[in-house]
């Protein structure tokens, strides 16, 4: 009857569903409608319906109720307690909610009595059908996520450390200092900092090493502490945070923390610092446990936890005098080892590519013992990547005749997208093969692998001091990485590794690997120790201290950058590069593009300088992808080609949004750089910023009208939406790899074929959702990112000589000659010098790799003179960003610039001959000018233009220092007028001179070495010398000469052409003032630089800039005594040279 | 013994059966934003962590109609029919369940323990 009246309701018509959802599924209701819960709602209710449906055809439940009932009251009556329980089951009896909505069914006149004249709509029967389902369905889901609450919970007790939980809430509440030690798997990481919340601890750091595990590990951490919204537990890394004031635990990196130490210098803000890993023994977990063991001692109320693999577990107890330690077993299952040391017939040598047969053969061995069926993959370790593919290759045509394997590569130059790859299932009877570099041995942990294959080696960056080089060296492992790639067999049952080494190899390896403070530079270390303001360096207490060698070459090296003065204390410009988390030599840019206008250009390449390269090694010899990449090509360098890659990229996303995607791939790029390029970009600009050394943004005051805000803002909400939406379903994006996966990197770049698999990904996995752009809109805003990359796009001949310049003064004295002999060589073997390398090469990736023939000195316009003598006035240097030898030294990253200009611009030391037609450029380039007037007017020009360089960067670093006082910056005029005279004098300077190194016979008679007093006197008469106002000229008391700035020392080359061409005076007439006398070279030179052009002059003197011109020319004039006069004048040494002449004229006449 | 949870300051609930706990943020029968949805059973409740959406719900557990022991809604510890019950008493009064309960429960225990595979 019921029927009836509803004969024109259907379930699956969408319009009588939502109808009900009018009932149930209101705007404010639990579920919305639309929401994701209101579909999984009707999904489940049609299963529901189908269910009952089956039940009520079979028609047992019925009867054998009865039946139940029959024999349940006859039981009841021998029982002491009636539960009171309904005479029939129901199963909406065992579901402990009710939805009550009656209220809007009234309101809809939904009843028996208004359902028959209602000829559509919801009637009783099917709102009850409707609401059985939702509490059925509300079960369901209370149940779902009920299990899961339970088995996170089973998991975390079941943990090792789970049983020592009371025991290191009681330690760490006695002593200042506890080490946990504990293996892979037993839980310390994400337990420990649990256990101390919950037992009232807060304010709680904890670093990690790696920025992927501090979001990882939050992530983890918030969850198991059911918190996942909320904000107790937070990361913070480079570029992001989720730190807010209700944060008690926060995961933050080694180099973060100690940052944090610069601005707080006793960590007030934290209660408990765990710093977690401390066996990887990075650099700056060395140092920050040398800081906070003084802290300890400082604050006896902080506590602090070191956790560790139970490696040199005494170290760290020692180290922190004698703290307990409590030692935790890993959850590791048996690994069987074998030990396969490689015939010597299939050793390589040297040169020749790795045999691959010891590895075909375990590949077999595994085919041959283990059925198929029984799962479990292959990890192995090699040493570097030449390896990786050699052994990749071997292994894919093997995998391709079985078709039991799926060959993946694992190393950090693969885009994300492959990487993410060995995280993936393989379908049923095949096994992935996963060959690594030492990256899977702490950084990446994959779930699954039972065999590991050990080849013993790995390669490290060492830093070589004394050529200021990186080298990528390979070397045999240390026992415990040994045991660490072993491990990694025994994560998740029962395995074997194969290590192809001797057990006697095994006893001979070193114990521990060499930590990283006795591998790298520790100019960035000792600069920020500086800026701790840490004493001397020599004697701090370190864990364990590094070579006294590697801190006294960081110590030159940031003199030699300007960071420290002579006395090794921070200068103004030093303290600042500590502040900024790069390279000292970035940093350097970055202050220096502040300077300029130029700064966008500056901050881009700054940012791409600081990240890996963009462009995947792998499509390099892809021929599509070389053509693509054409456009962004520079010749001018590298560093130019980044910046274009930038640019476009920003343009790119401006018109495609995520289409940026899809132009990333076709070029061979990888995406996650230049999202970190936009990010560090960011950063860089925030800091200059924050030191003033940049206007704070004009429009960061909310711009465009009240709708146009609201807009954005609902697009921002949609967006955090998505970010959410994706971090909830990021667990779940596990896929199954398919047959041919590895064999991608042969034909990598296909466009083709790759655009296929992002179709597939995006019909598997739902809403395919480019985080990376989510993120990216959430974070920078477009239309201020466009405005920025225009201004550094398209730029000037001009604005290119002076970032150039930029560069140069950055990265110097990183600057490489190329060999006399290269215009008869080949494009590969193109050969250049740097300072104290000899040979380099440039590497296969840089665009002079490509493109050499641009850093040749024009054929038609050179003049071989002498034998090694090549006259030019085009004559050009590289300047470079890291010299890294492996097995060739290269260099990288480079930039070509005009040799003599950028050296007199630049150089840290200058020494001439007596006219100045020989220069010698930090002990090692000598410059030689045929024109003696020529070049006593190049040098002049450069020393002025220096001058006023470092007045105005003086300038604004004291103003950054000293801000909230008055004090104005520089004035845009003033740096327009520099940029203008540094731009023509590198652009149209045009002197003819030679370019050579100087040889080690040669140094040995570089200097006329020191002189006795008599013979200086004719060069100290009085009013001479000084160039840089304030400072005396001195004879320099190891070259010889006269020191007259602090990098120009003038007549110190042993000079045998001419040796009376310092006193010899020639008749010169100022082009700026009246000035028509015979001068020294030297006198020349030092009225140049004090004689302005008029115009110039009297600008000075306008009131606008009165007070700082006025003191600008106080420094400039000084005490003169005049003997003829017998006075004591207050001149500036244009004056001085006025009044000599003056008397010069009164005696003439 | 006395039914109440050692850690109530914390607002820490515990099932006195699998030591199962977790904090919870609401105790009785109408959780906030729950809307027309109400609790036939004064419980303990906690935003549900594994929803994406923050205003959903997740019953951790309530006290045994019958012997007022804390229990969680796990289905080895506790269920539900009409009113909460406990495992240890579902067990002492298994015959007043209907048989599908009687049933499952028959199926679910561990064949280990034949006492309680016994009708």
């Amino acid at each position: 009857m019921d029927s009836d009246d509803n004969r024109n309701w259907d379930w699956d018509s969408s319009n009588c569903r939502a109808q009900l959802d009018e009932v149930f599924f209101r705007r404010h209701d639990y579920i919305q409608a639309g929401s994701p819960e209101h579909r999984e709602f009707w999904a489940f209710f049609d299963r529901f319906q189908s269910f009952k449906m089956k039940r009520d055809m079979s028609g047992l439940a019925t009867s054998r109720d009865e039946m139940s009932r029959e024999d349940r009251r006859r039981k009841i009556s021998s029982e002491t307690v009636d539960l009171g329980l309904p005479k029939e089951y129901d199963a909406r009896y065992r579901i402990n909610l009710s939805v009550c909505t009656r209220d809007v069914e009234e309101r809809l006149g939904v009843s028996k009595h208004a359902s028959r004249h209602r000829s559509s709509g919801p009637g009783n029967q099917e709102i009850s059908d409707c609401r059985v389902a939702l509490l059925h369905f509300l079960d369901f889901t209370q149940r779902q996520s009920f299990i899961k609450l339970a088995k996170l919970r089973r998991d975390q007790k079941n943990l090792p450390i789970f049983q020592y939980r009371d025991k290191i809430v009681d330690l760490i509440r006695l002593h200042p200092v506890v080490v946990v030690a504990g293996d892979t798997g037993c839980g310390k990481s994400t337990q420990v900092p649990q256990y101390l919340l919950s037992a009232g601890f807060s304010h709680i750091a904890c670093t990690q090493p790696r920025r992927i595990a501090c979001i990882s590990l939050a992530k983890r951490v918030s969850f198991e502490s059911l918190n996942q919204f909320g904000s107790k537990v937070g990361h913070q890394i480079r570029f992001e945070t989720t730190r807010t004031k209700a944060t008690k635990l926060l995961f933050l990196t080694e180099g973060l923390l100690l940052r944090q130490i610069q601005h707080d210098r006793t960590l007030a803000q934290y209660q408990v610092v765990i710093v977690d890993e401390v066996h990887e023994r990075h650099l700056h977990c060395d140092f920050l446990l040398g800081v906070l063991r003084t802290l300890v001692a400082e604050r006896p109320d902080l506590r602090l936890i070191l956790m560790s693999a139970t490696i040199n577990i005494k170290l760290f107890s020692d180290y922190f005098r004698s703290a307990p330690v409590l030692q935790v077993p890993g959850r590791l299952f048996p690994i069987q080892v074998t030990y396969q040391p490689i015939p010597p017939e299939e050793q390589a040598s040297r040169s020749e590519k790795m045999d691959p047969r010891p590895y075909l053969r375990i590949l077999q061995g595994i085919d041959q013992r283990y059925p198929p069926e029984e799962r479990g993959d292959l990890l192995i370790f090699l040493s570097g990547l030449a390896e990786i593919s050699t052994i990749q290759e071997a292994c894919q045509i093997y995998a391709t005749h079985t078709r039991r394997w799926i060959v993946l590569p694992l190393h950090s130059t693969l885009s994300l997208a492959q990487q993410d790859k060995v995280f993936d299932i393989s379908p049923t009877g095949v096994r992935k093969c996963i060959i690594s570099t030492n990256i899977a041995e702490t950084s990446v942990t994959i779930d699954g692998v039972r065999f590991v294959v050990d080849s013993g080696k790995v390669k490290e960056m060492s830093f070589d001091p004394k050529a200021k080089m990186q080298r990528l060296q390979e070397f045999w492992i240390s026992r415990a990485s040994s045991e660490q790639r072993k491990g990694r067999a025994g994560r998740t049952g029962p395995g074997v590794c194969y290590r192809l080494y001797a057990e006697s190899d095994y006893d001979a390896f070193a114990p521990y690997p060499v930590p990283e403070i006795h591998r790298v530079s520790l100019d960035s270390l000792i600069l920020q120790m500086k800026s701790m303001d840490l004493g001397d360096p020599l004697s701090f207490v370190f864990i364990d201290p590094p070579p006294a060698a590697s801190i006294q070459t960081a110590i030159t090296y940031l003199k030699e950058q300007g960071a420290l003065d002579r006395r090794g204390e921070l200068t103004s410009i030093g303290s600042l590069l500590a502040q900024l988390p790069v390279d000292v030599v970035i940093g350097k840019m970055l202050v220096l593009g502040s300077l300029f206008n130029l700064v966008e250009s500056v901050l881009t390449v700054a940012a791409a300088l600081s990240v890996q390269s963009p462009f995947l090694r792998s499509s390099q010899h892809n021929p599509d992808c070389a053509t693509a990449r054409q456009s962004l090509h520079s010749n001018q360098g590298d560093p130019f080609t980044l910046l274009n890659t930038f640019n476009a990229w920003v343009e790119i996303k401006g018109e495609r949004g995520g289409g940026s995607r899809k132009w990333c791939r076709r070029r061979g790029l990888e995406e996650q750089r230049l999202y970190e390029m936009v990010n560090l970009r960011r950063q860089f600009k925030d800091l200059l910023k924050d030191h003033g050394l940049l206007e704070s943004n004009f429009s960061t005051s909310s711009d465009g009208d009240r709708g146009q805000r609201r807009e954005r803002l609902t697009e921002r909400k949609k967006l955090h939406q998505m970010k959410r939406d994706h971090e909830q379903h990021e667990s779940t994006k596990r896929k199954v790899l398919k047959m041919n996966e590895g064999q991608d990197e042969f034909s990598s770049g296909s466009d083709t074929e790759k655009t296929g698999r992002g179709k597939k990904d995006k019909k598997g996995s739902g809403s395919n959702v480019d985080i990376q752009e989510v993120k990216f809109k959430l974070r920078h805003n477009m239309s201020e990112l466009q405005d920025a990359v225009s201004v550094s796009q398209d730029l000037s001949s001009r604005q290119q000589a002076l970032l150039k310049l930029l560069l140069c003064r950055g990265l110097y004295p990183q600057m490489a000659l190329p060999d006399e002999h290269n215009t008869s060589r080949k494009d590969s073997d193109q050969v250049f010098h740097t300072k104290n390398k000899q040979g380099v090469v440039m590497h296969p990736t840089s665009v002079f790799a490509t493109d050499p023939e641009v850093l040749l000195v024009p054929e038609e316009e050179s003049r071989d003179t002498e034998a090694n003598k090549r006259e030019s006035s085009r004559h050009q240097l590289l300047a470079f960003v890291t010299l890294l030898e492996t097995n060739r030294p290269y260099l990288t990253n480079c930039v070509r610039v005009p040799a003599l200009q950028t050296l007199l611009l630049v150089a840290n030391t200058i020494d001439s001959n007596a006219d100045c037609t020989r220069l010698v450029v930090d002990g090692w380039l000598e410059l030689e000018l045929r024109n003696p007037e020529e070049a006593l007017k190049v040098l002049s020009s450069a020393l002025t233009l220096r001058a006023e360089w470092e007045r105005l960067l003086l300038a604004q670093l004291d103003h950054n220092t000293s801000r909230g006082e008055s004090t104005q910056g520089v004035s845009r005029k003033t740096t327009e007028k520099l940029s203008e005279g540094l731009v023509r004098y590198l652009m149209y300077t045009e002197v003819i001179y030679s370019l050579r190194r100087i040889t080690a016979l040669q140094m040995q008679n570089l200097y006329i070495g020191p002189q006795t007093e008599s013979g200086l006197s004719n060069l100290k008469s009085p009013g001479l010398g000084s160039l840089s106002p304030g400072t005396e000229a001195k004879p320099d008391p190891i070259k010889g000469g006269l020191q007259v700035t602090s990098f120009f020392t003038y007549n110190c080359l042993a000079d045998s052409r001419d040796l009376y061409s310092e006193c010899l005076r020639t008749f010169w007439a100022c082009p700026n003032c009246d000035l028509y006398m015979p001068l020294t070279p030297l006198e020349r030179m030092q009225h140049e630089t004090s004689c302005r052009p008029a115009g110039e002059q009297q600008q000075e003197a306008e009131p606008e800039s009165g007070q700082k011109s006025s003191s600008g020319m106080s420094s400039l004039s000084r005490v003169y005594h005049c003997d003829i006069c017998n006075k004591d004048l207050t001149l500036t040494s244009t004056e001085i040279l006025k009044h000599k002449r003056q008397h010069m004229y009164s005696a003439n006449n | 013994t006395s039914s109440h949870v050692q850690s109530d300051a914390f607002n820490i609930f515990s099932c006195q059966l699998c030591d199962l706990r977790s904090p919870y943020s609401y105790y009785g029968q109408k959780p906030p934003n729950t809307r027309a949805i109400v609790l036939l059973e004064e419980c303990f409740v906690t935003k549900d962590p594994f929803s994406p959406d923050r205003e959903k719900f997740l019953i951790l557990g309530s006290e045994c109609s019958l012997c007022r022991k804390r229990v969680c809604v796990g289905s080895d510890c506790s269920l539900f029919y009409t009113k909460r019950f406990c495992m240890e008493c579902v067990n002492k009064h298994l015959n007043q369940f209907p048989h599908q309960i009687q049933a499952e429960l028959a199926k679910k225990k561990p064949p280990r323990d034949p006492k309680s595979v016994q009708r």
